[in-house]
């Protein structure tokens, strides 16, 4: 059986659960402009970017022989829960005959998931389906840990691309690796290769910090985001996304119970002030984010949402009275199939420097008052 | 203390039941006049620019309220009106938006969660914070409320009898008697949520153009419950939007009954539910071959191009009749 997935941030996870359990993986291609094109031509015209570039990618990797089409479900109201129906209903509309597995909750029905589980868990036993299962989640962390102090080492580097270099070769050392001792190893040894890198020495006050918050696919997605993570670094800046994968997990897939701590809460607590009930996507995290941002001192946080998203359409609508209220720069970007690098980039490059001429002003009236 | 009740979104489902109540209790109550393009640019103005055209109508009624002296609005948070269903984001977030939206106006928001196993929601529960808010017992407002209630199911019967909201509505209101019905040659299927149909703006009366044509009009609200259900059972997965489910339910409906001739689905800008399940109709109709037409309507649509597609559309099932049975029917 050919198995492929949908491509979103570290796919090096899903190619490797689907390698340990045996199937023969199809590696998604990273989206690209035909990807796109792809989507477009096929998908709704009123739906939304993720929908588009997730059919555009289904139909490459169709293509490339597979068979099965393994994504996740949802159970709303925000309309990812529904893309695998309509994908399948297109799909099979276009003659393709490659089955999409949508890996849902509890929700559709014990009897229903049970036959899901049992299609990718193939001839594993529930034992080893577990074990592999913590051997992902514990590569999810461990990356994720890497990723989060490459996005601030990118705005410090001394040689451009350092750390990109350094990320490439980090996979290539995980890749390698499938059992816990070896990813204990793989990441020492990426802490390593890490610590090696020329950074340029800078002070706590001059450090600029952005937040990326928003719907969780252009978030996490640098093809579609258009590397923004990385042009911010390269501008200086250091960034932190509100959605990394070990925290998805451990939000939808590990029980109350076994959580280390209440972080989902906490920032659902937060945005509470704004939004008073969860609206679905991820709405009500982003107000929760930008509140846990400015606790912690960042200077400015970019908002980002697929055109036309239904909750994050109402986070933009309120978002005037969250900046003021919260005396927080936000820039919201709308992506779509028709957003362009230079218009985004200008963009950010002027939000960059209105948070950075806030910043000096404001020390600079610290040294003021220090002088007095 | 005045009430306003904008013009917008469920008013059409619902209102009977709202004012009835709001009027029992003693409250004044104050509605919108239809929407015209001097509300639709409030609404613009007050609203993001890609958000769907329901929504920024519903902010342009909402400040046209305030203008004409309302002290209070009435925006309740619409949760659930099914089990496992719920309603759009916007929906849900709608009295954050607002809120957030009048925050420099001097005014107080009435937001009930609305939570009901079914689309009656005249339970107390929904309503109990509204009778404590205006200083009333918990009987005089169980008391507004069954009274209410017994209008709207009334004015439901008079929808599920076959007649549109705004007929069953002026009737209830006692503005007119209700119309008489005449068989036609032709029947259509309207899909489109009650707040794109009956707002004049958004769907230019589509229901009177369509009875200037000379054919029957079937809209979902017309169709019993049970019947709805049924086709939303057969799914896979159901849509997650209760009004959205309503209508591809009627959709599917409409594909599968013999009387109807053709589909039109009337859709906003950007409606994000609409996007899927339109696509759905448009696949599944055509293994039916049935005529299915999305019309798509924003801020800037012009009247001609609605009135064009309509005579096209019509016209066509007319030719498709003469074809099969070679007889002229009008």
């Amino acid at each position: 059986m050919k198995v492929s997935f949908p491509y979103m941030g570290n796919v090096h996870h899903y190619y490797k659960l689907m390698k340990l359990l045996g199937h023969e993986v199809i590696m998604p291609p990273r989206p690209s402009q035909r990807t796109v094109d792809l989507g477009v031509k096929y998908a709704p015209e009123f739906a939304c970017f993720p929908m588009k570039v997730m059919l555009g990618t289904y139909l490459e990797v169709i293509e490339m022989g597979a068979e099965v089409i393994v994504s996740s479900g949802g159970k709303g109201p925000c309309r990812a829960g529904y893309y695998g129906e309509t994908q399948r209903a297109i799909l099979k509309s276009l003659g393709h005959d490659a089955q999409l597995i949508i890996v849902d909750g509890p929700y559709i029905g014990i009897r229903k998931l049970l036959k899901i589980i049992s299609i990718i868990k193939g001839k594993n036993s529930w034992r080893r389906l577990f074990q592999i299962g913590t051997i992902i989640y514990q590569q999810m962390k461990y990356m994720d840990e890497l990723e989060k102090q490459i996005q601030i080492m990118k705005a410090h580097e001394v040689r451009r691309g350092d750390c990109q270099r350094a990320w490439n070769k980090i996979v290539e050392i995980f890749d390698k690796e499938d059992t816990k001792e070896g990813l204990d190893k793989a990441y020492k040894l990426s802490k390593e290769l890490l610590s090696s890198i020329p950074l340029h020495p800078v002070e706590d006050h001059q450090r600029i910090k952005v937040g990326i918050v928003g719907e969780i696919y252009v978030v996490m997605e640098p093809s579609v985001n258009l590397n923004l993570e990385d042009f911010l670094g390269s501008r200086g800046v250091e960034t932190e996304r509100s959605h990394y994968i070990s925290e998805w997990v451990e939000a939808n897939l590990i029980p109350k119970s076994y959580r280390k701590d209440d972080f989902h809460e906490r920032i659902q607590q937060k945005g509470e002030r704004f939004i008073e009930i969860p609206i679905g996507g991820h709405a009500k995290e982003t107000m929760g984010h930008i509140v846990d941002y400015k606790e912690r001192g960042f200077d400015g946080v970019i908002h980002l949402m697929p055109f036309g998203c239904l909750p994050e359409l109402v986070s933009q609508s309120i978002m005037p009275s969250v900046m003021k209220d919260l005396d927080m720069p936000v820039l919201t970007l709308a992506i779509d199939e028709q957003t362009a690098e230079a218009n985004v980039y200008t963009r950010v490059e002027a939000f960059i420097d209105l948070i950075k001429a806030k910043k000096f002003e404001h020390n600079i009236k610290k040294e003021e008052v220090a002088f007095v | 203390m005045r009430v306003g009740i904008p013009r917008a979104l469920l008013y059409w489902y619902y209102i009977p039941l709202w004012e009835t109540f709001f009027k029992e209790l003693g409250v004044e109550v104050i509605t919108t006049p239809p929407t015209t393009k001097g509300i639709i640019n409030k609404g613009i103005k007050h609203s993001v620019p890609e958000i769907c055209l329901p929504i920024k109508i519903y902010m342009g009624h909402v400040f046209e309220l305030l203008d004409r002296g309302a002290d209070c609005l009435f925006i309740p948070r619409m949760v659930s009106i099914k089990k496992m269903t719920t309603f759009c984001p916007k929906f849900l977030g709608m009295p954050d938006m607002v809120r957030f939206a009048v925050e420099d106006r001097n005014c107080r928001i009435l937001s009930p969660h609305i939570k009901a196993p079914t689309e009656n929601i005249a339970r107390l529960s929904n309503f109990i914070e509204i009778g404590e808010f205006f200083n009333k017992d918990k009987k005089t407002t169980a008391r507004a409320l069954k009274r209410a209630e017994k209008v709207w199911l009334k004015y439901r019967s008079l929808n599920m009898q076959g007649y549109t909201c705004a007929e069953a509505l002026d009737y209830i209101n006692g503005k007119a008697p209700l119309p008489v019905k005449e068989k036609k040659d032709v029947t259509i299927g309207l899909m489109g949520y009650v707040y794109n149909i009956y707002d004049s703006f958004i769907s230019m009366d589509v229901l009177t153009k369509l009875k200037n044509l000379d054919v029957n009009v079937l809209t979902f609200e017309m169709i019993k419950p049970k019947t709805l259900n049924a086709p939303i059972k057969k799914l896979n997965k159901a849509l997650f939007w209760d009004f959205s489910n309503k209508i591809f339910a009627a959709g599917m409906h409409f594909l599968d009954n013999p009387n109807i001739d053709g589909i039109i689905h009337v859709t906003a800008f950007n409606c994000g539910p609409d996007s899927f399940l339109g696509k759905l109709m448009e696949i599944k109709s055509e293994a039916c071959k049935k005529p299915f037409m999305t019309i798509r309507v924003d801020e800037h649509t012009g009247e001609s191009h609605m009135n064009t597609r309509l005579e096209a559309f019509i016209d066509m099932l007319r030719r498709r009749d003469f074809v099969k049975t070679g007889e002229v029917t009008s």
